[in-house]
């Protein structure tokens, strides 16, 4: 009798898990999907919808770059290289190379810490793929340029003083020893 | 169709021919037809929208860009498939490796012969027509042995072993299944099953009886055991055994090995509806019944809806199911299916003998009791939205 | 299903059949390999064939500085790696004296506590899949692609957060994001609800699950079987209870434990219902955490080029998968002398063997997919 009992209990707990189950599969079957169509079928570009923290591909503004080196030292993977060259005659430093090997960074974020004007920061960009790896290293000095003096006193220069203002924008994105960092934190 | 060509004969369209010649073109013109306009895109789209519907029940989309909503799509694979290299292994058997899938493909195939389209029109009204297509679709677990012995490989024996065990124990509750069937409608003609039951949901076999209903269910479960579906798909779809018996196929006789289950769900939704469902009789509606081609479409649109549902329901459950372990399934198969057929057959049995004619008072509590429990489901289907909410959109751009 | 058969003997003579199930194939624990020996069905031995990801992680240790060797840490097991942060940051701090400042320590439990439901999520979506039932593993998906939603507000990175630094955690977070994983909570707790029930409660999947590969409470002791694993035997131990660390003793929370409700205490059905409940737990502890985070910086002051004295330390911290270890020496250099991982991956493949004598090769996947072992963790 009571085998009897527990077959019909099997043959009941069976139609009726499976009655619940393909109800719910039933329910999602006409709510939305949560698929985002990218690249062509959305609103506006992902990296528009990224938060200014999203760590994707380096880039680096050699405007206000000071060539502390101290990138190129904190880089686990050893993935930035730098040159700087020193004019004999004018006593100007300025860099004669400053490249990024996309390919071997691990997007860690400790570069864009320790850099005193937030010149190097990841950028909102993470579409890197090409067809051959030479493509993956990119190269920040197409042209001479000489290092950066931060002025005491803030900036005067109007284009300067907006790149210097994004740089720090980004770099408080850090927490810091000092304080509350980061924006608008400070409650829980 | 035979009285279809005898008439072409007697209006002297093939004057000269002997008799014998006539008949075997026009069968062989009938299958054409009936493969190429019916059974291929019907395959192809099945692929298309189980892909979609999967997609829907898991909360995304499936393929939507080949074609308006991605209807093309299985074109598109079948191309590709077509482009594939076709690999043979060195030590698979080379008569019966390329041989394997074509034999799939005509068990399924001959099935079509008994199921109806419409009211006349069917390609040879058997009066074995069940019977006939029982013995048919027994010829796929040839195909698959074959499958899973000559591809040499221990993965591929394996599948294919168990495939024949499974596809082999579940005949016996799906033909108890369609027994019950027979006695209640006195032959096995597949038309005369059809005629024997009416348009209303309460004139449908399905209704006749408790025995008849549960045997429904029986009938179910079993065909999609034998069609290798979810939640018996053990030979194939496993995440253990790579793709048991088909592992060692590649391009396009991979996929008629998938051609053939996806038109088998159709064989089998057809088959419900003919044997339950009440087939292609529809409501008489006034201006429409009277006129022969009218009656027709109308007759072949509700036979085709009504198959195609099962095919649905089969979709969405090889969405929600886990699958089933071997030595369970056969469990299943003998501690409770073919006990449970037996009693259905003999409870139909008792239940004509009672009542001769069928108690009408009796099928129709039996559909209002179908109703409320669809209504019961739809109710838990509301509540599942309203439960947890959809999908959280948190990001702007969702 | 024999091979062959001897035509006029009374008994079939029988070979055993010996299949890999690996290191490719459609089971999303990583590069796996077992050679498993069947007669038929029936699992004779199934020796594990580990070493498919061996990525030296540990020897990269000695060529890093301390600040630099925590992006690596989160490689060693990328579907938790926030515990594999805090257990490094956590013994670089033992070794340098180093203090925590509380709102840190909040943020890193908030973190680790996110990741832990983010890693249960996967380890009970693959063990649907690996059954048979595709749509909850996509569904586990898809509330993980919440989570690391969140995770990108918090630290920017989806997967590899490199968010718990020596000293406290790298980046605040902010009320916003705050409020964010609040509405997300109030959506998950019915989703799992919702999984359950489309699920856990299902009576295929039931059937699937109990009575297999029972592990008993002195087994478990005796292969070293840590977290989930060890908690479904009946065993109560979790690491943030018994050797606490961070804020732990102050949040309130339970220790789901496997009690054989549906079968034997300790088959695969108790090891996956525990993972159940702990995303249940996860969510309480969560929400105090989020209550009670106080204001303040989230990071001390660490030196830049940290050099703490030489001596060694050893710290666990309660990973999705059981016992984190850290082992860290230091000589006084700003390179760690030597970096050692522990995982509770590792130990469980050892019992695989042991279970998989008599069961049948589905259960062989069911048993592998409830241990949750995981291929970076088990390699390194």
């Amino acid at each position: 009798m009571k085998a009897l009992a527990a077959y019909v209990r099997n043959i009941f707990e069976t139609v009726t898990t499976i009655f619940e189950g393909m109800s719910i599969t039933l329910s999602h079957l006409v709510r939305r999907p949560m698929t985002v169509q990218y690249p062509d079928r959305i609103d506006k570009p992902v990296q528009e919808t990224l938060p200014l923290r999203y760590r994707g591909i380096l880039e680096v503004d050699m405007d206000i770059c000071t060539g502390c080196l101290a990138c190129e030292r904190v880089c686990p993977i050893t993935c930035i290289t730098i040159g700087i060259d020193m004019n004999k005659e004018t006593k100007q430093r300025s860099f004669s190379h400053f490249d990024i090997d996309i390919c071997k960074c691990m997007y860690c974020g400790l570069c864009a810490e320790i850099c005193p004007t937030g010149s190097i920061r990841h950028s909102q960009e993470f579409e890197g793929a090409c067809y051959n790896p030479a493509g993956l290293v990119r190269h920040f000095v197409t042209k001479p340029v000489s290092l950066y003096k931060p002025k005491k006193g803030g900036e005067t220069d109007p284009t300067m003083a907006k790149k210097a203002e994004i740089g720090q924008k980004y770099l408080d994105e850090f927490a810091t020893p000092e304080g509350p960092g980061g924006a608008g934190a400070g409650e829980g | 169709m035979q009285q279809f060509v005898d008439q072409l004969i007697q209006q002297g369209y093939f004057a000269g021919l002997p008799k014998e010649v006539v008949y075997a073109v026009a069968m062989v013109l009938a299958a054409l037809v009936v493969l190429s306009v019916f059974v291929a895109p019907l395959a192809g789209v099945t692929s298309w929208l189980e892909r979609r519907v999967w997609a829907r029940m898991q909360s995304r989309v499936g393929p939507n860009r080949v074609g308006p909503q991605g209807i093309l799509q299985w074109i598109a694979d079948g191309i590709k498939n077509l482009l594939k290299e076709d690999i043979i292994p060195t030590a698979a058997d080379k008569v019966l490796f390329p041989l394997a899938p074509y034999i799939v493909f005509v068990g399924f195939l001959c099935a079509f012969v008994v199921i109806p389209f419409g009211g006349s029109l069917i390609v040879a009204d058997l009066n074995i027509g069940i019977l006939y297509l029982l013995a048919v679709t027994s010829i796929v677990v040839v195909g698959i042995l074959m499958a899973g012995w000559s591809s040499n490989n221990k993965w591929s024996l394996l599948g294919g072993m168990r495939s024949a065990a499974q596809i082999v124990s579940y005949e016996i509750p799906a033909g108890l299944a369609v027994l019950t069937i027979v006695f209640v409608a006195g032959t096995m003609s597949t038309q005369g099953i059809i005629q024997a039951q009416g348009w209303a949901p309460w004139d449908w076999f399905l209704f006749y009886s408790p025995f008849t209903f549960v045997a429904f269910f029986l009938y179910f479960t079993a065909a999609l055991a034998e069609g290798n579906r979810t939640p018996f798909d053990i030979p194939e779809a496993e995440s253990e055994l790579v793709a048991g018996y088909v592992t060692e196929y590649s391009g396009m006789r991979f996929l008629f090995f998938f051609f053939a289950e996806w038109g088998n769900l159709y064989v089998i939704g057809a088959v419900a509806t003919i044997l339950f469902l009440g087939g292609w009789q529809a409501p008489p509606i006034p201006w429409v019944t009277d006129q022969p081609v009218l009656k027709g479409i109308l007759q072949f649109v509700v036979f085709f809806i009504k198959a195609y549902l099962w095919v649905f329901v089969s979709m969405w459950v090889r969405a929600t199911l886990p699958r089933v372990r071997v030595d369970q399934l056969m469990a299943l198969c003998w501690k409770y299916m073919v006990p449970l057929s037996f009693v259905c057959v003999i409870g139909t049995a008792g239940w004509m003998v009672v009542w001769p004619h069928g108690n009408r008072w009796a099928s129709i509590a039996m559909f209002i009791i179908g109703v409320i429990v669809l209504g019961v489901f739809g109710k838990r289907v509301g509540f599942q939205i309203r439960h947890s909410r959809p999908t959280l959109y948190l990001k702007p751009y969702i | 299903m024999s091979e062959a058969a001897a035509p006029q003997s009374e008994v079939f003579h029988t070979e055993d059949m010996t299949i890999s199930i690996g290191p490719q194939h459609p089971s999303t624990h990583g590069v796996l390999r077992f050679v498993v020996r069947t007669d038929g069905e029936v699992i004779k031995d199934a020796i594990p064939d580990v070493g498919y990801l061996h990525r030296s992680i540990e020897k990269i240790g000695e060529k890093c500085t301390w600040h630099g060797y925590v992006p690596y840490t989160d490689r060693a097991d990328y579907l938790a790696a926030m515990f594999a942060n805090q257990g490094f940051c956590m013994a670089a701090e033992k070794l340098g004296s180093t203090e925590v400042t509380r709102r840190g320590e909040f943020c890193r439990v908030i973190a680790c506590e996110l990741n832990r439901l983010a890693s249960h999520l996967i380890s009970v979506g693959t063990f649907g899949q690996d059954i048979g039932a595709v749509t909850p593993f996509l569904h586990a998906l898809r509330e993980r692609e919440t989570i690391n939603d969140l995770m990108e507000e918090i630290c920017g990175a989806r997967l590899t957060y490199n968010y718990i630094r020596i000293g406290g955690v790298g980046y605040d977070i902010t009320p916003e994001t705050c409020g964010k994983i609040t509405v997300f909570l109030d959506h998950f707790e019915l989703i799992v609800d919702e999984y359950n029930r489309l699920l856990s409660y299902n009576k295929i999947y039931i059937e699937r699950l109990v009575n297999v590969a029972a592990i008993t409470k002195e087994e478990a002791f005796q292969y070293n079987l840590v977290g989930p694993n060890l908690r479904a035997c009946g065993v109560k131990w979790d690491i943030r209870r018994d050797i606490p660390y961070s804020v732990y003793p102050e949040l309130d929370f339970e220790i789901p434990v496997g009690n054989g409700e549906k079968g034997t205490l300790g088959d695969c059905y108790d090891r996956y219902w525990v993972r159940i409940r702990e995303l249940e737990e996860s969510c309480k502890i969560l929400r105090q955490a989020l209550k009670m985070i106080p204001k303040g910086p989230a990071i001390s002051k660490v030196a830049r080029k940290f050099k703490p004295p030489a001596g060694e330390a050893y710290v666990r911290v309660e990973a999705p998968r059981g016992d984190m270890g850290f082992y860290v020496v230091s000589d006084g250099s700003e390179y760690p002398y030597r970096v050692r991982i522990r995982t509770g991956s590792f130990t469980a493949m050892a019992i695989i063997d042991k279970l998989s004598r008599g069961i049948m090769v589905a259960d062989l996947i069911a048993l592998i997919a409830s241990l949750d072992v995981d291929a970076p963790e088990i390699d390194r």
